[in-house]
């Protein structure tokens, strides 16, 4: 990486949190703690909470029990926009880009707490590191195709220098080959750069390529944890998630 | 030709309104129904100074900070307190038809029914592209012409106009950039309001006579401009405006004058029917 993207990271840790809508849970008493280097992922059948488990840690979705803390500060329940301040990128599963601004607008949005004249060094410091949204600045973000929206929806995180990157589902509806390379060489990056990485992938053989610690959620519970190499040994796991024989073709 | 002169002028006016009418709805999501009595009050107030002889163009800012204080004081006190509630969205368009009922006629026990008028210098005619047009009305031209400008300077080129734009097509992103959404709302409640208290105060100089419940009708040419420019685009209720604004003035002069609003009510319905998000807008999926 040669320019200066995201700063070494804090820790994020979550700590018996619960956390729903409408005051009921679906998320219930999860333990995550998410270290500076590392690349922690969550992955888990669909509805299982993945999303509100994020959205809890950010701020969107309110937490209704246990807390969140990001280096030596409580987050729980803080609004997303102090969250944002702290350092802590969120880049959501769906509804990343604002559609009707351009790519150069949302990237200045995305630095909307930068000082003014910052902000345009900053952009030609993300566009390095993505060097395709360069040429498509004036078009409308609701115009890119799925790869340069996720690369923007990045970008637009990557404006404020976060210590810690919380993403969902990054390589939803992107073709094979760009999300390995999204998951490998960008979201792999940001950790080897020092930054924390809490990442939320379906594609549950690539998460372990590029992870330090994988959760699996079920029902609102971390269900199994631990180490790439472990889990790959797990039958349970190996079964549900990375296509043992007949749960291939069952939905996950 | 001289409807087309009178077009003009309605367009210019109606364009104010319908700009701040779509701000209103684009980053806030609220349908402000009484948007035409916080007009009709700033108007009055206009009026009031006008009356005990202050510069009637000068009278136009104290319409603008009328209408700023009262719209970000419906949202504060009455339009917020309705949405936290998280009832259904219908229940604050009716809570605001009920606030533009007794906006009106609030305003109506106070200055009793009677017709009144701005003591304005008319100024010399001109003959201009085969419109006759006062040297008032060119000022009126004048200042939404630069108004309009401004507003599109204010949405393209500034941080609080593109935080505006953001807050409306993605609330929760832009919170999540760090955008005190809370505030960018705030705002564009002031800004719209005064733009609302502007249409109001020239509206009530452009058609001459008026009284507490001329704009009572005037939420339907709004809604017109409003949906064939598409909801929440200040850009189509410039070209909204302009539309309705020559069709009604034309169609009153080969028609009737009252049918005016008629032909903005079947304009709203034809978009309604074939093209809800406006000539200009897109299907959005959120
Ligand atoms: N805005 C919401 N309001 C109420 N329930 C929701 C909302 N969003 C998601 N849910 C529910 O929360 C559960 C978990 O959803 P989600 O966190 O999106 O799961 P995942 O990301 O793992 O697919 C689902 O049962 C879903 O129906
Ligand atoms: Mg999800």
């Amino acid at each position: 990486m040669s320019v200066e993207l995201s700063q070494s990271g804090q820790v994020l840790t979550a700590t018996g949190l619960s956390a729903g809508y409408d005051g009921r849970p679906i998320v219930q008493d999860v333990n995550i703690e998410a270290t500076p280097g590392k690349v922690i992922s969550i992955v888990g059948p669909n509805g299982s909470g993945k999303s509100t488990l994020l959205k809890s840690l950010v701020g969107v979705v309110p937490v209704l029990g246990g807390s969140v803390r990001v280096g030596d500060k409580d987050i729980t329940n803080m609004t997303p926009e102090k969250v944002a301040a702290l350092g802590v990128g969120y880049v959501p599963q769906i509804d990343d880009v604002f559609p009707p601004l351009t790519v150069k607008e949302n990237l200045e949005i995305g630095g909307y707490l930068l000082a003014r004249r910052d902000v345009a060094t900053r952009i030609e410091a993300v566009l390095e590191f993505f060097p395709r949204l360069k040429v498509m600045l004036t078009r409308k973000a609701g115009k890119l195709s799925g790869g340069e929206r996720k690369m923007l929806a990045m970008g637009r995180v990557l404006m404020l220098s976060p210590s810690v990157l919380v993403l969902d589902e990054p390589t939803a509806n992107l073709a094979p080959i760009v999300a390995t390379q999204l998951l490998e060489e960008y979201i792999r990056g940001f950790a080897d750069h020092g930054s924390t990485v809490l990442l939320v992938e379906q594609r549950a053989k690539a998460a372990l390529r590029i992870s330090d610690w994988t959760c699996v959620l079920g029902g609102g519970r971390v269900v199994l944890e631990g180490a790439p190499r472990d889990l790959e040994q797990d039958p349970v796991f190996v079964e549900s998630f990375l296509g043992g024989g007949a749960a291939r073709h069952q939905a996950p | 030709m001289s409807s087309f002169g009178f077009g003009l002028m309605t367009a210019a006016v109606l364009a104010i309104a319908t700009v701040g009418f779509t701000m209103q709805f684009a980053v806030t999501n609220v349908l402000n129904l009484a948007y035409g009595s916080v007009m009709i009050n700033s108007a009055f107030v206009g009026y009031f100074f006008n009356a005990r002889g202050m510069n009637a163009w000068v009278t136009l800012v104290f319409g603008m900070v009328t209408g700023a204080v009262a719209s970000w004081a419906l949202n504060r006190f009455v339009f917020t307190p309705f949405q936290r509630r998280n009832l259904a969205p219908i229940t604050v368009v009716i809570v605001a038809l009920g606030v533009d009922l007794v906006g009106t006629f609030g305003l109506q026990a106070i200055v009793g029914g009677g017709y009144v008028s701005f003591r304005i210098a008319p100024g010399q005619e001109y003959h201009i592209l085969g419109m006759f047009l006062s040297g008032m009305q060119l000022i009126i031209l004048a200042i939404c012409a630069v108004v309009l400008v401004m507003i599109h300077w204010l949405l393209r080129y500034t941080r609080l106009g593109k935080a505006m734009r953001a807050t409306s097509a993605n609330p929760n992103l832009a919170r999540n950039s760090g955008v005190k959404t809370q505030m960018v709302i705030s705002t564009t409640w002031l800004i719209s309001g005064a733009l609302c208290g502007l249409a109001g105060t020239i509206f009530a100089m452009n058609t001459g006579v008026f009284e507490a419940t001329s704009a009572q009708l005037y939420i339907v040419m709004l809604l017109a401009a409003m949906f064939l420019g598409g909801p929440g685009e200040p850009y189509g209720a410039m070209f909204g405006a302009l539309t309705i604004g020559l069709a009604t003035e034309i169609s009153a002069a080969y028609i009737s004058p009252q049918y005016k609003e008629v032909v903005a009510f079947l304009v709203l319905l034809g978009m309604l029917t074939f093209r809800p998000y406006g000539i200009f807008g897109s299907e959005k999926t959120n």
